[in-house]
């Protein structure tokens, strides 16, 4: 049985020579059909075989003559099928390989070294089964033949990985690239090539070319491929390179192609602003604007290359005691972390800092790496005592009273890289020099600080590897509109007179008003002084206006008059158990509600009822002579809350002796009125009273054009008013 | 014959052989935990690693402000684009799509789930190309300063649970607020203000409420408490000295009362008697620090225009980033504003653009304002609400009015600064906007990163309460690697 099959085996092992060396002769003209492509892609898997099996075999082989395998039949013959197998094997992922060089992409010199040597590998294989029985075949042949043989196994294997994951990239990670000085970083030397590298090169060298795109040189890249040039300049959207890389990872096109290593959000990013920024293959970083995203993600991912990080620092630790010692309410010292012995020095409350305070911190001089004395009165002479913190990478300067003349003491801090100086008074000219001599710095923050525009583009442009902010500085070309004026009584219910007070949170803002109902204009509307006295219901509506700005929306403002307030007053009905409000008491507190009845309802001073009618009965101590009487309510058909259908004014002076002094009913809104807090009410013969009665009916029936139509309207009341 | 080879083979193998042979597989297994550290390490369980005041690692972020928009913004309207939704405005939406997701009370009896685009343009901006809609003007102008994460979700579906889920990391309240791990695991920076403070403020559209349990300290010490700054003439309440009383009386009547509190304290060893003298000392120098803070007339003509004109209306959103950044300009760890008024289950087009209103200018401007005094690098700034909107209309659909529901399964935040990547767009929905598509980002992973920003190890910052071991992501939360710069 078992020579039976070996017999089969060791045919077939004679007709692949044949097959192979068929194909080799002819493989310039071969052509593999579409059916047989996924069998030349199992080659990549099938190869591990011959690998594994002959190694194996060979290991074996070097040993065959030791004293203790030498006589064992078990350990020849195993050996044998081992190198069979092998040889079948590797017959097999050689013509499975010869079928994937025919694929588009694959060429070049490593190909060539792994397609001879496998094919060496492949007759060696066989030709180690014959001869490895005969006679002269002893211990030393048995050895060299051994170690050659893995030896050829190792030299395939080699080429073949560099084929598929490219060149180096064993010792990849061992080779960081040098670090480059950011002044002198090229985008696309130093950021864009070697994320190409990275991920692209792997298929698009000139050993497999796939697509017939290169990736390894700039002429290359932008000849393009296959299907066109890789980019349009200043078109992320547009070009290949992008797109491809968007597109999704189940998507045939997608690059690069699934389970190869995927481009990182930052390198993605990276390439598109590339591109959106005209693809240029010879800009450097620096040339690019201090805020551009291009020019911030570069400093980022060059720092990162550059090695540690600023958090591993190798000082000592300072002294436990030393550190509580030192600070107190208005110094904080913290530590940067567990295990680190950096500190951070926080200022607070300007009235506690006096100078020598720095001086104080020398015993842990070494140890500061961020200081902020922002807002505390810092001279120019203080810079001196920062010098001595060797290690300090961060200075908030923010609101002190240093000038660029101080700011020379720093000169030469190797370590400090962000400086916020916002908010002091900076000449630009001075400050290009005290920044110059900053070795390392990286970020200079200068906003409100006496600098012009030109000032910040100048410095910028002076300082090359700064990023230099400049912030917000208002042209004038975007006016902003005003808030409305706002009004400053406390309530605008009023006995017999009030004077109105109008303001505006902005500094020099005009308010212009009129009473009468019209639009308040910048031109002819009165300028409002103070001292308008009111003694009536009144309805200002007032603007505001500065220049450098758009007028305000006009606000308005309901002053309203209630002469007479009544001793109590008690309710007949019950109110709504959502509408309280302060129940009887409601309609006098002087409190008015507003819009948004509903959240929450019982803490917006409406009080309301839909199924009953509201009766009201106040009392006065002394009687009065009533001759109007108003009430202020809201008005949203939307939700339902209506005018009543009818209003009852009754009077009497003696108690229960109810005499009707006047009814009204209030128009119903038509559809789609606006939502309004109107006063309704009515005017009449004077009438003296000590009890008045309010009967309020709400409407019962709302109208048919109204989604509600036909059920009960709720009535909403905040405030009534006497007089 | 079997039983006799088991028997040899049962004798054969004695203890010492066991031995050995186990000794090779265990060391095999050192081996290979090597390259696992946290294998054979169940984690710090007890937190016993953990020294409160002292970060777990170097903080990218010393500072956190919050910008929390109560009632959930709807994600359709404002970062996540889908003009898929124009195309198939008014379809309902596949039943395949929405799956097994329950829906709220308000919605669950609608016949249809008629799909609604959203009323608003939107356009590309800036470097990254983000998609912003039209009502965001000023965000638009600040996109690559920060990273907008469209594939976040939640669990809650209702406005209380889910902002209690955000804030404490438990839908059902009682734990300690965000603010208050921080102040716990960070520590005051400025002695003279509370370390976790809030502001509120509210639009006109529909509010849903905010209450102290927000900032509730939880079972953590009363002083990692949050403190409301309202606005008006005392921004935080009882602060100021009852007439005729002057600061030395002040200062005597504290020590007077130190003194008796610590003979109590002596009797009783309760932690809450030195809290409270912590708190009283805390208050009398806020007394002087508080009004300088809030002080906002000498800020300059540009900072108003940046802000907005509303940022000198006490009560205002604007005045209120105004003050968060002047809070946190002065070491106040964490500041926690919420707006309220972005819960549009009807007449959305309309509320959803007062809102933004109210909110974009003052939002862009904290960040313009931060980074212009460089502080954006160590403060993390996060605007965000409690959930997303339903891609399908509440009520009737027409062309330019609908409502949208709750949607816990994915809406868009935004964070800024601390170590945050400038200029990103993280994570996808499907292209109806009503599940996650990619790198999905859950409120405990949320949590995690913050945590993360400051320096601080979420699975390490652990506080034993009642014999359980809590944390503000409780049991999972894993952090957002591919956002940190």
């Amino acid at each position: 049985m078992n020579s039976k099959l070996r017999g089969i085996l060791e045919q077939i092992l004679l007709a692949s020579f044949f097959f192979v060396g068929f194909l080799l002769v002819f493989e310039g003209d071969l052509q593999i059909p579409l059916f047989l492509q996924p069998i030349g892609r199992l080659h990549t898997l099938l190869l591990h075989f011959p690998i594994v099996l002959l190694l194996l075999a060979m290991f074996m082989e070097f040993f065959r003559f030791h004293d203790s395998f030498h006589k064992n039949n078990t350990y020849l013959q195993f050996t044998q099928w081992l190198i069979l197998a092998g040889a079948l094997s590797s017959g097999l992922t050689v013509i499975m390989g010869i079928f994937l060089a025919k694929e588009p992409g694959y060429g070049g010199g490593d190909l060539n070294w792994h397609r001879w040597l496998g094919v060496a590998t492949y007759i060696f294989a066989s030709l180690l089964y014959w001869i490895r029985s005969k006679e002269w075949y002893q211990s030393t042949m048995a050895k060299i033949t051994s170690i050659s043989m893995s030896l050829l196994l190792i030299l395939v294997g080699h080429f073949g990985g560099n084929l598929t994951h490219g060149g180096n990239f064993v010792l990849e990670p061992l080779m960081k690239s040098q670090a480059v000085p950011l002044e002198e970083a090229v985008v696309f030397q130093n950021l864009v090539q070697p994320i190409l590298e990275k991920k692209c090169v792997a298929c698009h060298n000139p050993d497999k070319i796939k697509g017939e795109l290169l990736l390894t040189d700039a002429k290359s890249i932008a000849k393009g491929g296959k299907t066109g040039p890789l980019f349009v300049a200043g078109k992320p959207e547009l070009s290949l390179l992008i797109q491809r890389a968007h597109l999704s990872i189940d998507d045939k096109k997608h690059m690069p192609p699934i389970g190869k290593p995927q481009l990182s959000d930052d390198e993605l990013q990276l390439l598109s602003w590339w591109v959106k920024e005209k693809a240029s293959f010879t800009k450097k970083v620096v040339d690019l604007a201090s805020d551009d995203s291009l020019r911030i993600l570069s400093t980022k991912l060059l720092a990162s290359a550059s090695g540690p990080q600023l958090e591993e620092y190798d000082f000592q630790e300072a002294d436990e005691k030393t550190i509580q010692k030192l600070s107190n309410e208005y110094r904080t010292i913290m530590l940067f972390a567990k295990d680190s012995p950096a500190l951070s020095v926080n200022f607070f409350n300007k009235a506690q800092y006096k100078a020598p305070k720095l001086e104080k911190l020398k015993e842990i001089k070494e140890q500061i790496v961020t200081l902020s004395l922002a807002k505390m009165p810092v001279q120019n002479a203080d810079l001196a005592f920062v010098k001595v913190f060797e290690h300090l990478h961060t200075l908030n300067l923010n609101f002190t009273d240093v000038t660029e003349v101080g700011l020379k003491e720093l000169a030469g801090m190797k370590e400090l890289m962000v400086l916020s100086l916002s908010g002091t008074k900076l000449k630009a000219a001075g400050l290009t020099s005290a920044l110059k001599a900053i070795p390392n710095l990286k970020k200079a923050y200068v906003w409100d600080a006496g600098l012009s525009r030109e000032d910040i583009s100048y410095l910028q442009k002076q300082l090359r590897g700064i990023q230099v902010v400049g912030g917000f500085q208002d042209d004038g070309s975007n006016p902003l509109k005003l808030n409305p004026p706002q009004v400053k009584n406390p309530s605008t219910i009023f006995d017999e007179y009030i004077v109105a007070q109008l303001g505006h949170p902005i500094k020099g803002v005009e308010i212009r008003y009129t009473t009468d109902g019209s639009i308040p204009d910048s031109a002819k509307s009165p300028v409002f002084a103070g001292n308008l006295r009111l003694n009536q219901n009144t309805s200002i509506r007032a603007r505001a206006f500065k220049p450098g700005w758009i007028g305000s929306d006009e606000a308005s403002f309901d002053f309203y008059r209630g002469h007479f307030r009544p001793d109590s007053s008690v309710l007949l009905t019950p109110l709504n158990r959502v509408h309280q409000a302060a129940g009887a008491k409601t309609f006098f507190d002087g409190r008015l509600g507003s819009f948004n009845a509903n959240s929450p309802a019982w803490a917006n001073n409406w009080a309301g009822v839909r199924n009953n009618d509201l009766v009201l009965v106040s009392m006065f101590k002394q009687a009065i002579p009533l001759s109007s009487v108003e009430l202020r309510i809201m008005v949203e058909t939307q939700t339902g809350i209506f005018p009543p259908e009818l209003v009852e004014v009754w009077g009497a002076s003696v108690e229960n002796q109810w005499k009707l002094l006047s009814k009204f009913k209030p128009v119903i809104p038509k559809e789609n009125f606006p939502h309004t807090l109107p006063l309704i009410g009515t005017k009449f013969k004077a009438s003296t009273v000590k009890y008045i009665k309010i009967v309020v009916k709400p409407l019962e029936k709302i109208p048919g054009w109204h989604p509600a139509k036909d059920k009960r309207a709720l009535f909403l009341v905040d405030e009534m008013f006497f007089n | 014959m079997l039983e006799k080879e088991i028997l040899e083979h049962g004798l054969s193998f004695n203890r010492r052989r066991f031995l050995s042979t186990m000794s090779l597989g265990l060391g095999s297994v050192a081996l290979g935990s090597l390259l696992v550290p946290s294998l054979l390490n169940g984690g710090d369980q007890d937190g016993a690693d953990f020294t409160p005041g002292i970060p777990h690692f170097a903080p990218k972020a010393k500072r956190v402000i919050y910008l929390f928009q109560n009632g959930a913004p709807s994600q359709l309207e404002t970062f996540d684009y889908k003009p898929k939704l124009c195309d198939m405005m008014g379809l309902d939406l596949p039943a395949s799509v929405r799956g097994s997701q329950r829906l709220t009370g308000m919605t669950a009896n609608q016949a249809t789930f008629p799909l609604a685009p959203s009323f608003t343009n939107f356009k590309q901006y800036g470097q990254s190309g983000a998609w912003i809609s039209d009502i965001m003007p000023y965000t638009s102008k600040i996109v690559d300063d920060i990273c907008i994460i469209r594939s976040m979700y939640t669990e809650a579906i209702n406005h209380d649970p889910a902002l209690t889920f955000f804030q404490t990391g438990s839908q059902q309240g009682n734990r300690p607020s965000m603010g208050s791990w921080l102040s716990y695991g960070l520590g005051n920076e400025n002695k003279n203000l509370p370390d976790f403070t809030v502001l509120l403020s509210r639009g006109i559209g529909n509010g849903q409420g905010v209450y102290s349990k927000l900032w509730s300290n939880g079972f953590l010490d009363s002083i990692h408490q949050g403190v409301q700054f309202s606005k008006g003439e005392d921004p935080v309440l009882y602060l100021r000295d009852p007439e005729g009383m002057d600061r030395k009386e002040r200062r005597e009547m504290l020590d007077h009362l130190a003194e008796l509190n610590d003979l109590s304290y002596q009797e009783f060893g309760d932690p809450e008697i030195s809290a409270k003298v912590k708190q009283y000392e805390m208050a009398y120098r806020m007394q002087t620090a508080v009004p300088e803070v809030m002080d906002l007339s000498k800020e300059s003509d540009d900072i108003i225009k940046l802000y907005g004109p509303d940022c000198l209306v006490p009560g205002t959103f604007a005045a209120n980033c105004l003050l968060a950044r002047k809070l946190s300009e002065n070491g106040v760890r964490f500041v926690q504003l919420y707006h309220q008024g972005w819960d549009q289950h009807g007449n959305l087009p309309f509320e959803i653009q007062s809102q933004a209103k109210d909110t974009d200018q003052a939002s862009a401007a904290l960040i313009t304002d931060l980074k212009q005094r460089g502080l954006l690098d160590e403060t993390l700034v996060i605007w965000g609400g409690e959930f997303g909107r339903t891609c399908y209309s509440q009520g009737k659909l027409t062309i330019d009015n609908y409502g949208r529901d709750h949607h816990p399964r994915c809406f868009s935040i935004w964070m800024a600064g601390g170590g945050i990547k400038p200029g990103m767009v993280y994570g996808e929905t499907d292209e109806l906007g009503y599940n996650v598509q990619k790198n999905p980002v859950h409120v405990h992973d949320f949590q995690a990163t913050v945590l993360n920003q400051l320096g601080l190890d979420h699975e390490k910052l652990v506080y034993k309460h009642m014999g359980r071991r809590f944390r503000l992501t409780d049991v999972s939360g894993k952090v957002v690697r591919d956002i940190i710069s």
